[in-house]
């Protein structure tokens, strides 16, 4: 093993212990933020499988969201389902929506496809504002929080925030898991190439629509899966978890952190949501704040965050790597 | 109020918005056929518009002084735009340029809720303006009228410039091929800078006229960039005829569309702008590129 994989092994070790160890050391009201940024992390990573890695700019993810956090609440309130597979239905929602829209955007690249899924979302809005019998419109559903059912054990109370707090942990970490070793998988690696180049994958023999299609499924799956978690945290859904201020949120907070690594997303949503719970404080004007940073690396650093951080550190890398050069010449 | 006997005043109320929103996107569709950005601070333009005129109303009292001054200021804030921030990212690609406007759409919402509050602002209009004649059987407001005439003299005045006059065949030229048109020694990034002047100038003028009429509210922007995506892709890229016609339908759909079924009036814009991006990407006038 480098010594380098080894840094990046010992860091990931230490975010596992010092998210497990987490409710020992932040009061519950922190935790509840520690929960949102864990939901929301995973949401813009489902975003950024299109973003990032297939270079697809959707200006309407949150349709996938939003149906993912109408299914669960709307699973646990009026089919009494226990917690995991009202999670999991979202999921399922999410992933049957991402199919039924991917066949449709997909051809589309660019400007076009942001157009279309940013429709797309659109008429999922409208729907859900006027299907009132279903979604309750403007009022929203609310359903309580089941209880979660191991088998062998029973049910595990999710009244509880800590209980809670783990449940979301397992459920993000086990995802984030998925979604980092797609990236390795062949569709991953094909993801990426289309994006570079789609044409020459298409010389190379790849059925380049079906990929994306499958792409497209996979990402909406875990957007539904974000979502449901959303509703069942929330205990509630209305339409602005469907609306175009949620779909721009995802991809502000996505960009802000970074959408040419992995891990970047994360790194946006934990800043943003920070910045957010601090600035909120002093000032009414988070969002504005918030639309300058997003416009200010636009300019200036259009990697992000992670971009940034990897510039310093490869500038500061190669500066010792320099003075090592320059003391063994002068040996 | 009997269906048929009410259609030609809805088709009217149509037409009003129709030519309202075809002011908007007019700027919007050439800046897109030509740059191949689509400018989603667009419609935060038109809101300035109805913003600063609401304030020069408030300071002068006059608002045909507002028809003067308000679209200027947005057009100069068009250009600081485009100068200033569009043109430094233009290496990064569309992409980024899509993600730039979109920020300074946000931004600009949020400084109007700073500097003028959350709440619908009331214009009062000049007396002329402000009754209403009889027309199709019942009292038409004249304002709506008025927006109606000021619309069909910008566009008379455009097709003119656009099709009868040098500067205007070097914007269509630009955007049938923007590099051939560079290759000649035409100075492209001026024309840029000028054609997103005017577009911006257009929709501050459309945001003076449509404020009073759809009320000076900070979700007005927010509100009419869905019509205007639709009417720029329905209507296909660049293309100012298609801007026109596209306009004016989305104008019928919605009223018309909201008296015969008013729960999806909404749906029917959506699913036309589906349609034509799956069947036509191009646009119902446009040219593939």
């Amino acid at each position: 093993m480098t010594r380098r994989a080894l840094t990046n092994w010992l860091l990931l070790a230490a975010g596992l212990v010092v998210m497990a160890v987490m409710p020992a050391l932040v009061s519950e009201y922190n935790l509840n933020m520690v929960v949102t940024i864990l939901i929301y992390s995973l949401f813009a990573l489902s975003f950024n499988i299109l973003f990032g890695q297939a270079g697809l700019l959707s200006f309407g993810h949150a349709a996938y969201f939003g149906v993912g956090a109408y299914t669960s609440v709307i699973l646990f309130k009026m089919a009494g389902f226990s917690l995991l597979p009202g999670i999991l239905g979202a999921s399922v929602a999410g992933g049957i929506l991402g199919l039924l829209l991917g066949i449709f955007v997909v051809r589309l690249n660019g400007t076009y496809f942001a157009l279309l899924t940013l429709a797309f979302n659109a008429l999922l809005y409208a729907g859900a504002e006027k299907w009132r019998g279903l979604t309750g419109g403007e009022d929203g559903v609310a359903a309580m929080r089941p209880d979660l059912y191991i088998p062998g054990l029973g049910d595990v109370g999710m009244f509880s925030t800590l209980h809670w707090y783990y449940f979301v942990l397992i459920v993000v970490l086990l995802s984030t898991l998925f979604c980092w070793h797609f990236t390795k998988t062949p569709l991953g690696r094909l993801n990426e190439c289309l994006r570079e180049n789609e044409d020459r994958a298409r010389f190379i023999g790849y059925n380049v629509y079906a990929s994306q299609v499958v792409v497209n499924i996979i990402s909406a799956f875990f957007a539904g899966l974000a979502g449901g978690l959303a509703g069942a945290f929330q205990e509630f859904v209305t339409v602005t978890f469907i609306n175009l201020d949620k779909a721009s949120e995802v991809l502000i907070m996505t960009f802000v952190g970074g959408s040419g690594t992995f891990w970047g997303p994360i790194l946006g949503v934990s800043f943003l949501t920070y910045l957010n719970q601090w600035l909120s404080d002093l000032t009414e004007h988070w969002t504005l704040i918030q639309g300058i940073i997003f416009v200010a690396l636009v300019m200036y650093a259009p990697q992000g965050l992670s971009g940034l951080l990897i510039s310093v550190k490869d500038r500061l890398l190669g500066a010792r790597a320099a003075r090592m050069a320059t003391a063994k010449e002068t040996r | 109020m009997d269906i048929l006997a009410a259609l030609p005043v809805q088709a009217l109320h149509g037409l009003v918005y129709g030519m309202l929103l075809f002011l908007v996107a007019s700027g919007l569709t050439l800046i897109f056929g030509m740059m191949g950005v689509l400018n989603f601070a667009h419609g935060a333009l038109y809101m300035l518009g109805a913003y600063f005129s609401y304030t020069v109303l408030q300071l002068t009292g006059q608002f045909w002084l507002c028809l003067l001054v308000a679209p200027l200021v947005v057009g100069l804030a068009g250009m600081i735009i485009e100068r200033f921030f569009l043109r430094r990212v233009h290496v990064f690609g569309h992409a980024h340029e899509l993600l730039l406007t979109f920020g300074m759409a946000y931004i600009i919402e949020e400084l109007v809720k700073i500097f003028w509050g959350n709440e619908p602002l009331r214009v009062v209009l000049p007396p002329i303006l402000a009754g209403s004649v009889p027309l199709l059987g019942i009292e038409y407001p004249v304002y709506r009228l008025f927006i109606l005439g000021v619309s069909l003299l910008v566009f008379v005045l455009m097709f003119l410039v656009l099709y009868k006059t040098r500067a205007g065949i070097i914007v269509r030229a630009a955007v049938a091929n923007t590099r051939m048109v560079n290759a000649l020694g035409f100075n492209v990034p001026l024309v840029f800078l000028l054609l997103f002047g005017m577009g911006a100038w257009l929709a501050g003028l459309a945001g003076v006229i449509g404020g009073p009429y759809l009320i000076t509210n900070p979700g007005m922007a927010s509100t009419i960039i869905i019509d205007l995506f639709v009417v720029v892709v329905v209507g296909g890229l660049g293309s100012i005829q298609g801007a026109l016609i596209a306009s004016l339908l989305i104008g019928q759909l919605q009223s018309i569309g909201i008296m015969i079924l008013p729960q999806f009036a909404m749906f029917f814009e959506f699913l036309l702008m589906a349609l034509v991006l799956i069947f036509r990407p191009q646009g119902l006038m446009g040219e593939s590129k």
